[in-house]
């Protein structure tokens, strides 16, 4: 820990105590907050939209980043040709083609002799190096990708940054996840190959309500209600009127944030503390000046943060306020747990996954708010970029990326 | 020799083999087979796998060869082929006019059925059943129509790749070339290893590191991949906690190790590859070796080379990869005019030329010493040509025709 974040830990301190008095005095406000709505169905593998952005999460998750290795515009092409009927055949499921005594088998077996549909979800993101001078697509790049740069608290590993192309892949059962990365590693390995990887996990509610974090929060409460289309078309879809490239449309725009916990450090720290730096209470998920985890938090009523800290997670966030309406993001995290470190810790923390329409007016501003929140000091973000997430698939005579190499 | 720690077993081709199957049915049998008695008559009950394909339940044996296919269709579809016979069947489905394969079931037990997966495009077709110790049989030819009516032919003009099966006897000229070739190799192995063996016993250890290069080239051109070269090769090649070999010799001769204490394992090494010179005028390598070595060598080098697993000092992985590349190339060749009509060689020559051009771009560089995308343009072009090395070890399996 820094000097400068030790500051910032000792003045959470101070303000839990001044807090104290008045913890659990506050009437909690609300409100017409919708309750979380369910998500809809699970979609195959073609539509308007990937899949992956508004389906409700898997269980396990894998996120690949790719370089992609192919020489020229043809190469890509050839690529995204692959990806698509590989990725179409491991979501729709099916019996893998027999090869006689040509080849080895077409299939790795992992999920028996017929690969079960429905069991994957796929989604397949490029990320801005991808439009660089080597396949002519720079006129073609979307409006608002950039690359990932560093914000203060960060403390980045460029080996585990960018790439021009995300892969997030989903499933309830990991052995599919397995199988599905072989199968298409297989298929491209001289076309691309893995720039960093990164497996997640989606916690079930604990006890009900959104699922939480390994810091033991609730993660995603705020999120803005998917199946409000008119919503998601404000806030998700890349769409016309935007000045995107017209093959853009259907699109939208993915942050991932790797993020480490210091969970040990973490689990240190006084419950009064953690909850002041979040803003909510750490067992029901409500904000600090409500009761249930879907009160709207009332910062108007709070000016002075003596409830909800002025530099709580929650408040620096998500402001609630009319001018800042327009940064709501789509949060679909996941944890990880991947070993430990020198020191005997362990490795584990947040696959920080955010949808939205815009970069610069979503998660780059909230970012930026969020500096020297106190929560920096038990979070390491290491790596992770931007990508844009490709229109989906249409249907069958379709592919990734027709619009953007016709 | 022996063909490798990795073995490919074909019980239908080597005599031994066959005598240890039957050995191994008759104690099945005794404790009631994997599938109980109840389905030992399998092609009447319901398929365990597959079930929302086509099912064909066919007869395997010399008197009844594909009896039972008497409703052809094109697709995608599986034929339970239950051998009726009185011993293990190899079974292939093959087009009669060109002896291509399009599906096969190898050691096929009595009274045992197996699923045989195919998609047929419309055709001819009939089963060959080759029982063993029995002439090859084959049933009658079926005509194989597509599907009739509009919207129902996507996917009928495609079937299965047809493959013509390759013999021990079309791999014998190659092999016995290879056998040439390495034998033709041998004396500059021995004439590089003694001079090596000469630098490090006068003390020039500096000269010494450099015929070391060599030697450990030459060998490596020979294509020694996962134990080719039976025992020797552990001894001549192997890591480095064997203290004998090119290993133990490079970490002495990269770590500051003394001449004396060298010596004598420069000695031992000379003495080894003198050995396999030796023995190598008797071997009798087994046809099914060059089709495996032909991608073995590629799958070794990345395993023990690109991972920098097998650099003891000298940083010379990539001149070994080089090497094996060579040797690859070999075998390649001499094998070419069996996979023309086999495998898609334009792709494999194009891989092989891919892989030679990065390593002439990264000139020897230590893997270690690589950028992430050094690193990974080295892995998409070693990757890409282990893949499209595969299908040649597949389709240059030996198999029995007749």
């Amino acid at each position: 820990m820094s000097a400068t974040s030790g500051v910032g830990r000792r003045s959470v301190l101070a303000g839990a105590l001044a807090a104290g008095a008045v913890a659990g005095t506050v009437a909690a406000v609300r409100n017409g907050a919708s309750p979380t709505t369910p998500a809809p169905a699970t979609q195959g593998f073609h539509g308007v939209h990937q899949a992956g952005i508004v389906t409700p999460k898997r269980r396990c998750s894998a996120f690949v980043a790719f370089d992609v290795m192919a020489a020229d515009r043809s190469g890509l092409l050839d690529l995204f040709g692959t990806l698509t009927d590989r990725l179409r055949f491991l979501v729709t499921g099916g019996v893998p083609d027999p090869l006689g005594i040509s080849a080895p088998p077409s299939d790795s077996g992992v999920l028996g002799p017929t690969v079960p549909g429905g069991t994957l979800t796929a989604l397949l993101g490029a990320g801005a190096s991808l439009f660089d001078d080597r396949f002519g697509l720079a006129s073609a790049k979307p409006l608002r990708l950039s690359t990932m740069t560093a914000f203060p608290d960060d403390d980045l590993d460029p080996t585990q940054c960018g790439g021009d192309l995300l892969l997030q892949l989903e499933a309830d059962d990991t052995d599919v996840l397995a199988n599905a990365l072989r199968d298409v590693a297989r298929h491209t390995r001289g076309a691309m190959q893995v720039r960093w990887r990164i497996d997640g996990f989606a916690s079930p509610p604990r006890p009900v309500g959104t699922p939480r974090n390994l810091m033991g929060f609730r993660d995603g409460t705020a999120n803005p209600d998917v199946t409000d289309s008119r919503l998601m078309d404000q806030l998700l879809w890349v769409g016309a009127g935007q000045g995107e490239p017209a093959w853009a449309t259907g699109g939208s725009y993915l942050a991932v944030r790797l993020i480490r916990m210091l969970v040990e450090f973490w689990d240190r720290v006084s419950l009064t503390e953690q909850e002041r730096m979040f803003g909510r209470q750490k067992d029901s998920g409500a904000p600090l000046d409500g009761r249930t985890e879907t009160d709207v938090p009332n910062f108007a009523a709070d000016p002075t943060g003596d409830v909800i800290p002025m530099d709580a997670h929650i408040r620096l966030a998500n402001p609630r306020t009319a001018p800042t309406a327009d940064q709501r993001l789509l949060r679909r995290g996941f944890n990880y747990d991947r070993g430990t470190d020198a020191n005997g810790n362990l490795d584990m923390g947040l696959v920080f996954c955010a949808f939205q329409q815009d970069l610069e007016r979503q998660f780059v501003t909230v970012q930026r708010r969020l500096a020297g929140e106190p929560l920096v000091d038990y979070i390491r973000p290491f790596g992770g970029g931007y990508f844009f997430v490709l229109p989906g698939v249409r249907d069958t005579n379709d592919r990734y990326g027709s619009g953007l190499l016709p | 020799m022996e063909q490798g720690s990795r073995g490919r077993y074909r019980a239908g081709v080597a005599v031994v083999a066959t005598a240890v199957a039957l050995a191994g049915l008759a104690a099945w049998e005794l404790s009631g087979g994997a599938q109980g008695s109840a389905s030992a008559g399998a092609a009447n009950s319901a398929p365990a796998d597959y079930p929302t394909l086509p099912h064909t339940a066919v007869q395997i044996s010399p008197s009844a060869c594909g009896a039972g296919w008497t409703r052809p269709t094109a697709g995608l579809q599986v034929f339970d082929v239950t051998d009726t016979g009185v011993s293990p069947t190899d079974v292939d489905l093959l087009e009669p006019a060109t002896g291509a394969v399009v599906a096969e079931v190898e050691g096929l037990a009595p009274n045992r059925s197996r699923p045989m997966l195919v998609r047929l495009a419309p055709g001819a077709y009939a089963f060959r059943c080759l029982q063993q110790d029995v002439d090859a049989v084959t049933g009658p030819t079926v005509a194989v129509k597509g599907p009739k009516g509009p919207g129902t032919s996507s996917e009928s003009g495609t079937g299965t790749p047809a493959v013509v099966p390759v013999t021990q006897q079309d791999l014998i000229p190659a092999t016995v070339a290879y056998q040439h070739w390495v034998a033709g190799q041998l004396p500059s192995l021995v004439g590089d290893v003694t001079a090596l063996e000469t630098a490090v016993s006068s003390g020039d250890l500096a000269g010494a590191r450099q015929r070391w290069l060599t030697a450990h080239l030459d060998y490596e051109r020979l294509g020694a991949a996962y134990g080719a070269f039976g025992d020797v090769d552990e001894e001549i090649n192997g890591p480095r906690q064997d203290s004998t070999g090119f290993h133990a010799l490079e970490y002495g001769l990269w770590h500051g190790a003394s001449a004396s204490s060298l010596a004598p394992v420069a000695a031992k090494l000379r003495s080894d590859v003198q050995g396999l010179q030796t023995s190598w005028a008797t071997v009798q390598l087994d046809p099914l070796v060059l089709g495996v070595r032909a991608h073995e060598i590629v799958e070794n080098a990345i395993e023990f080379e690109l991972s920098g697993r097998t650099d003891y000092g000298s940083d010379s992985n990539l001149q070994t990869v080089q090497a094996n590349l060579d040797g690859t190339a070999e075998v390649l060749a001499l094998v070419r005019p069996l996979l023309t009509s086999r495998v898609d060689l334009p792709s494999i020559d194009a891989a092989m030329a891919a892989a030679r051009s990065e390593l002439t771009t990264l000139d020897g560089a230590p893997p270690a010493s690589l950028s992430q995308l050094q690193r990974e343009r080295l892995n998409a072009v070693f990757g890409n040509l282990v893949e499209q090395l595969a299908p040649v070890a597949a389709v240059l399996d030996v198999r029995r025709t007749t």
